[in-house]
This record gives C-alpha cells, structure tokens and sequence, in this order.
C-alpha cells in the first residue's frame, strides 16, 4: 500500500458507514426535525412579534433589539445556562435553536412588509379590504420572497447549530462529531467527525435548494417581466 | 349623487386647514374634475369621500346615505377607486385583480369569470392578457385593467385620483376619450382629480376650481368657467388661451356658417371674380354638380368657363360636430383662411376667423 492511502485508510473507515447506515439516517432525520420544529416556531414568533412592531411602530426597537440580545449570546453559554432550567431536553435544544432564528425572521418579515408598493395599499384599502384581509391576501403573499430569504438564511444557520445541540443529548448528526471527537485517536472517531460535518453540510445546501423551489412555486409573479 | 357640506380638514399637527369648509354637489351620472395647484387640496377631498381620509368636520353624502353610517369597508366595496399609480396586485393575475371586489363581496365563481370577461371587452383589453400578470402589461393596459376593477361591482359612484397622469400624453388623450366613451354608457357619478386643466375642461361636465389650503374658487361648467371666471385666480389658473380653450368646447354647429364663395364648374372668369370680390377673397370654391370638389386662384379660372386646371381639394374636412378649435385650426394652417365645413361630400358652408371671434365675445 502506498502512503497516502495507508493515511486515508487509517482516518476513514467505510467498514463504519456501512455498518452504521441505519443510524446515519436516523440521526438525519432527527436533524431535520429539530430544525423543522425551530423554524416553524421561530417564524410563528417571529410573524405574532412583527405584526405588533408594524401595528405598534414603537415597539420594532425594542423588539429587534431583544432578538439581537439572544443572537449574540453564543450557543454553548445559552444551553449551558438553560440545562438546570429544563434539562437535557428536546425543550432546551429548541429554546436555543428558536432564539437563534428571531432577529433574522423579523427583519425580514417586516422589511417585506415595508416594501409592498404603497400604492398597492391604498388601492387595496380603497377597495373595501380589511385590516387585516389586506395583510393576509396582500401585504403577506407581496413580503414572501423577503420573507423566504429570511427562512432560507435561518434555516442553513440552523442546520449548523443543531450540532452543537449534541452537546446537551440532542443534536442530529451533531452526535457523530461529539461521539467522534472522544474516540479522536482512532478510524471510528475521525469516520465519525467527517460524516456528522460533511452531512450536516449536504444538508444544509439540500434544504437551501428546496427552499429556493418552494419560494419559485408560491411566488410564480415575482419572475414576470413586460414582454419588449 | 355625491353631496360634500361644510367639509373641512385640519392634518393633526398642523394649523391652515387642507380642506376648507367645501360643500358642492356632484350630480348622478356626471363627471365633477377637482383641478388646482398642489397643496389646494382636491386629493384630501377626493380621500375624504371614500374616508381613506377622515374630515375634521362636515359631512358626506352618497346617493342621500351618510358615508359615516356605513362601516368604512362596506363603503368602499360600494365606491370605485382608480388611482394614478393603479396599483394593481402584482401577485395576481388581471383576471384575480379585475375579480377584486366582486370576491370580497363572496360572487359565486362563475359570476365573477362572467363580469370579469364583460369589463375586459368594455376596456377594450385582449381576453388572453387575463391570464398574465400585471407587471407583463405595458402601461396603458395597466390603466385599463385599473378601470376595469374599478367598475367591477358595477358601483354608481367612481373616484379617480390622476388617473392619465402616469401615462404619455398619446396614451392619455386616447384613455381620456375612451373614458368619454365609457360614460356614455355606464353614467356613473364621477369625482376625478388633476392637476391638469385641460384634462378637466376636456372630461369635467363640471369642474371645481381649489386654490391653495382647499378653498373652491369655483364650481361650474367648463364653457361657463371659460366664458366668466369667478375671480382673478381663477383666470390666471385657466391661463392666456382662455379664448381657444372656449374653442374646443363649442361645436362648429352653434354657429352660423357662411356660404362662402361658391362657383358652379361652369362659371366664367368674370363670375367667379364677382363672387371672390364679394367675400373679399382671392379664391373661390368649385362646385360640381351637388359635391363642392375645392378650390382655385381667381387667376386660374379658365375664361371660357370650361378646361380649367383641377381645383385643389380643402385641406381638412370639417363636420358640423368638430369643434371651433378645429375650425381654427383649418383657418390658420390653409391658404383660404376659412375652414370649409361638410356633411360628406355635400359643403355646408365655411367658418371664419371673424364668426368665432364673435362666439367668443359672447
């Protein structure tokens, strides 16, 4: 055997993989629940705490400034204080993972909204909508491709710091990493880091992708241009 | 009807009303044009009517019924809107954006499809842009599709803020007829605003003059605005060419036409000379037959009567219902300096200079 592949050898075993691939896939869609569960949360929040900033104009500041107070505390710190709150939980993952996701969605929620043409508005209103008829079929269906670029950005920020959940018991692929890393010395240990990361990576770009379908599928208008 | 009294409003944190104590009339089926310099307050007016604007004080009313007792939405369901930047539902499709009102107001489907394709052929707009979206029309089909939802529910009362003023000005002046057109037919009541006072002599049947901090200078029709401004603001508004503004609203059949000097294809030199010395002209018109076929220089009448050169045809053919405007201008851009007036090929007679200068002096 040569060198390189005597390495690669040593630092990869396939044995593994194939052997683990029952739990490889488990813990992948373990990953994608917890960020599915923090994503429709978070925007749930996040759209209940945007319409009182667009309604109460007074309360963006504070509101944004609150979520940007949680974004900015680092996630190791934010689980370490919540574990004796909640415990090693499904709950204390999510708490995490949903505060991470605030500041982003409501940027963008209410910067979609703020960009519907005002004299969409007025028309709208001119012609008998309600208040809140005109959020629903107007201001929100106009704010989308604002909005899914919120969800896009917090939905891959999300996929990475699922792994970092591994540390309190949860974690998804987060759990090969936190796993490997104890067996670091050995071809299981290191199999194991680099199929958590390069995993949660495909992951991260799948979800993009069909974020970007979804997005294409509900907004069919937003791509049409005058015929010249 | 739309009935405004004593309307006035005051924007919170600031002291000059917008509005100032308005009250006029709008007839059923007839166009009011709200016109004046900006800050006179014809769109606060015009807002007020459809409470996108609340009034300060005075009070609306729509076919006898207080806008106020009705709840706002209602109201508006009720009230045709079209606005100068149209805003139309860029996530729709013209079909869903005509179907606006209709479907707020719970039509059944197909009913909707039906009116829907019904306003699309009134607005003259192809039946295969229905199913497009608003940002694949070019601007003028935009401002039809505006119209469209605004006639829609079938309201009796429609309120247009600018509505031509996005648009360039060939596109305008064909809309504006087309709205012409549409009144013809539909009669609703119609309060519109410009800044533009052509377009308000041209569409207003009555026009309302605001100066600034919303004061009615006055509220009459245009022929009478022109004829007799209330006061100097008013003339000033309607600026130097109040006279050939008057033009275009007065048909060439409200005047006496002369005769002119009309000459059968047979007459000789020394005839026609005696005819052209009689108007004072140095033509004189060629008839053949009943048709009259245009004109010739006295110099180039044949003395014999017979083989003379082809008479040159008039320029413009004016009808009895052209305006004086038109006649003007066939008198200023033709050699005869009369405008000859037909009815096909039959000459009815020619206007001149000097009778639509007596008209206007009226």
């Amino acid at each position: 055997m040569t060198g390189p592949a005597l390495i690669a050898a040593g630092f990869f075993s396939w044995e593994w993989v194939v052997n683990h691939l029952d739990d490889i896939w488990d813990r992948t869609i373990e990953h994608l629940i917890l960020t599915g569960i923090a994503i429709v949360v978070g925007a749930v929040i996040s759209l209940v705490l945007s319409v009182v900033a667009l309604r109460y104009r007074r309360t963006y500041t504070p509101i944004t400034w609150f979520a940007g107070l949680l974004y900015t505390i680092p996630s190791l710190a934010l689980f370490a204080f919540l574990v004796p709150v909640t415990g090693l939980s499904i709950l204390t993952a999510e708490i995490g993972l949903v505060s991470y996701t605030l500041l982003i969605l409501i940027r963008n929620i209410v910067a979609g909204i703020d960009g519907v043409p005002p004299a969409t508005v007025e028309s709208a209103r001119g012609m008998g909508y309600t208040t809140r008829g005109l959020f629903i079929a107007v201001e929100l269906p106009l704010a989308l491709p604002v909005i899914m670029a919120g969800i896009r950005i917090a939905a891959v920020t999300t996929i990475g710091l699922v792994t970092v959940t591994a540390l309190i018991g949860q974690g998804g692929l987060g759990f090969f990493i936190a796993t490997g890393l104890t067996l670091i010395h050995s071809p299981v240990g290191t199999t194991q880091i680099v199929v958590g990361t390069v995993l949660s990576v495909v992951l991260a770009v799948a979800v993009d992708m069909s974020l970007v379908g979804v997005e294409r599928l509900t907004t069919p208008w937003s791509r049409k241009r005058a015929a010249t | 009807m739309i009935e405004l009294e004593n309307l006035t409003k005051t924007f919170i944190g600031t002291q000059a009303p917008a509005v100032d104590n308005l009250s006029l009339t709008i007839e059923r089926g007839e166009i009011a044009v709200f016109v004046g310099p900006s800050g006179c307050g014809k769109t606060t007016t015009l807002k007020m009517i459809n409470r996108l604007i609340e009034p300060t004080s005075g009070s609306i009313r729509i076919d006898g019924r207080l806008a106020h007792a009705v709840p706002v939405h209602e109201l508006r369901r009720g009230i045709g809107y079209v606005i100068q930047q149209i805003g139309l539902f860029p996530h729709r499709t013209i079909r869903q954006n005509i179907g606006t009102v209709p479907s707020l107001l719970d039509w059944d489907r197909g009913r909707i499809d039906e009116r829907v394709e019904e306003l699309a052929e009134l607005v003259a707009l192809d039946g295969d842009m229905l199913d497009r979206y608003p940002a694949e029309l070019s601007g003028g089909q935009r401002q039809r599709v505006g119209v469209a939802r605004a006639l829609a529910a079938d309201p009796p009362v429609l309120l247009m803020d600018e509505p031509f003023g996005a648009v360039d000005p060939i596109v305008r002046a064909h809309l504006q007829d087309e709205l012409l057109d549409l009144q013809q037919r539909l009669h609703k009541t119609i309060a519109l605003v410009t800044h533009d006072i052509d377009e308000a002599i041209k569409l207003g049947d009555r026009v309302a003059i605001l100066s600034e901090g919303g004061h009615l200078e006055q509220y009459d029709t245009p022929g009478e605005i022109l004829r007799d401004p209330a006061n100097a603001f008013v003339a000033d508004f309607l600026g130097t060419d109040r006279g050939i503004k008057r033009l275009s609203l007065i048909p060439i059949s409200a005047i006496d036409l002369v005769a002119g000097p009309v000459v059968p294809r047979s007459a000789t030199h020394a005839e026609a000379v005696a005819v052209a010395l009689e108007y004072g002209t140095d033509w004189v018109a060629i008839q053949d037959g009943d048709n009259v076929s245009g004109w010739l220089r006295i110099a180039d009448v044949p003395t014999d009567g017979n083989a003379g050169p082809d008479p040159e045809p008039f320029r413009t053919s004016l009808t009895k219902d052209s305006t004086l405007k038109e006649a003007l201008d066939a008198i200023v851009s033709s050699h005869t300096s009369v405008a000859a007036v037909f009815d096909g090929p039959v000459l009815l007679g020619m206007v001149t200079a000097e009778a639509l200068s007596r008209e206007i002096q009226r």
